[in-house]
């Protein structure tokens, strides 16, 4: 048979369809692209409005977040008003809520939660800051949280080192909520096996894992 | 009435343009899809930042530089502050790191590229699933394994109300690696056992009961014992609502 240009045709076109339902079949693995997806319709997909963490031609700055007016806070935030060497002054000015419910284990659970994700990175979830990831990439000398001497630190100051930062730690105040400092502070002291907390069943519990 | 040519001409003309148009729907329809054009979107970020080394070789939890995530609607990108939380001391000089340098310096933020976007005429509310303790692997998949990170979920509305309908068969339930709150105690032992970070929680994944009215969905009420005001609380995923206005605007 003589080839014609329309069997040629016919041809592309098989063979077009072909990959493309190889690549329908495989497409999650094998589509990997850097570029932005293609909008055939736009369909309002994409809004000139303000959304969070998105740059906006609107403002001068081309964010879209507000930098909160001077002396003001957003609703629902606190700020810590003093600096890392205020020691004295945290002993008196941080005082735990009465609402934090003493021997819950929920509080205790709480607390593990926001030490693992927040401190573990440098203290490790046991406290003793030795295996953990920065340690294990060269940051020699991060304070093992269960030594006596830190122990021995009241709720306040431990309260004050979290939110203000001390020597190379930065403040977590913008991270943690101050009832999740009061619930790590807990956790930590069963980490310490502070006396007290044995007592409470809880908590015994708790430490001894 | 009309010549052998003609004839042969139409039947010829008629099989190439149907197959055309087949081909352009095939294109058109399936080509187009999200699960197909959205998924493996992997942009070139401004820092080479590796979701492999930090999450997963380092096992830092994924709230530690999302925080907040369980409060907001977004999950917010990191601030450069975070960055150099470590960075100050670790790898200080790398080149990689320049731009992060410059950003802490300058307090212009680093223009990270976003992959993950639903239409602007949807509200997608993190706190609410993290909430319900959904692992964010349920629809950002396992990012711990990805250097550079791709999209891995289509995000398209049958996507979401295959879960909302069906969560059970499609959460991952919370894994320790996330961070999120599941209102259990783990063992320390367990914690450094670098696997178990990895691993859901499987009394987490609750079953879907319809409740009362399942066209507003919502969550179990059965989980919260205790209430702190500010701390988020758990709860078990129940069925999603499957009314327009829970997602759209």
């Amino acid at each position: 048979m003589k080839l014609r240009f329309s069997h040629i045709l016919l041809l592309g076109l098989g063979l077009g369809l072909a990959v493309l339902l190889v690549m329908l079949f495989t497409g999650q693995k094998t589509w990997f692209s850097t570029n932005t997806p293609i909008e055939i319709q736009p369909n309002l997909d994409l809004q000139f409005k303000a959304i969070p963490q998105s740059p906006n031609t609107f403002f001068a700055d081309g964010k879209s977040l507000r930098e909160p007016v001077e002396g003001s806070l957003a609703r629902g935030t606190t700020t810590y008003p003093l600096g890392p060497g205020d020691i004295d002054a945290a002993e008196t000015a941080n005082v735990e809520p009465s609402d934090l419910p003493k021997n819950s284990e929920f509080v205790l659970a709480r607390g593990q939660n926001r030490f693992n994700t927040f401190c573990s990175p440098c203290h490790y979830f046991d406290g003793v800051s030795e295996n953990s990831a920065i340690s294990k990439k060269g940051w020699a000398g991060i304070p093992n949280l269960t030594r006596s001497e830190t122990a021995a630190l009241s709720n306040a100051r431990i309260f004050h080192i979290i939110s203000a930062g001390q020597n190379l730690m930065p403040s977590y105040a913008d991270k943690i909520d101050p009832i999740d400092r009061w619930a790590i502070i807990r956790y930590l002291r069963t980490l310490q096996k502070v006396e007290g907390v044995a007592s409470n069943p809880i908590a015994a519990a708790a430490a001894k894992n | 009435m009309f010549s052998r040519k003609f004839d042969k001409g139409v039947k010829t003309g008629g099989a190439i343009l149907s197959a055309v148009a087949a081909v352009l729907f095939l294109v058109g329809y399936f080509g187009f899809r999200n699960s197909f054009a959205d998924v493996g979107y992997r942009p070139e970020q401004p820092v080479p930042f590796s979701h492999k080394l930090h999450a997963g070789e380092l096992k830092i939890h994924c709230q530690y530089c999302h925080a907040g995530v369980e409060k907001s609607a977004h999950s917010p990108v990191p601030t450069t502050q975070t960055c150099m939380n470590c960075h100050t001391v670790i790898k200080a000089e790398s080149p990689k790191l320049q731009l992060v340098r410059d950003s802490y310096e300058s307090g212009k933020p680093i223009e990270w590229i976003r992959i993950h976007k639903v239409p602007d005429y949807v509200h997608f509310n993190h706190s609410r699933h993290i909430r319900a303790q959904i692992d964010c692997k349920s629809c950002h998949g396992p990012i711990e394994e990805m250097g550079v990170v791709s999209q891995f979920k289509p995000l398209s509305m049958g996507w979401c109300l295959d879960c909302h309908r069906a969560p059970e068969k499609n959460i991952v339930g919370a894994r320790p690696i996330s961070g999120v709150f599941t209102n259990a105690m783990h063992k320390i032992e367990d914690l450094k056992k670098g696997a178990y970070l990895f691993t859901p929680i499987p009394a987490q994944v609750g079953t879907s009961t319809p409740i009362t009215n399942p066209q507003f969905g919502g969550y179990h009420s059965e989980v919260p014992a205790v209430k702190v005001a500010g701390i988020p609380h758990p709860k078990k995923a129940g069925i999603g609502p499957e009314n327009c206005s829970a997602c759209h605007y």
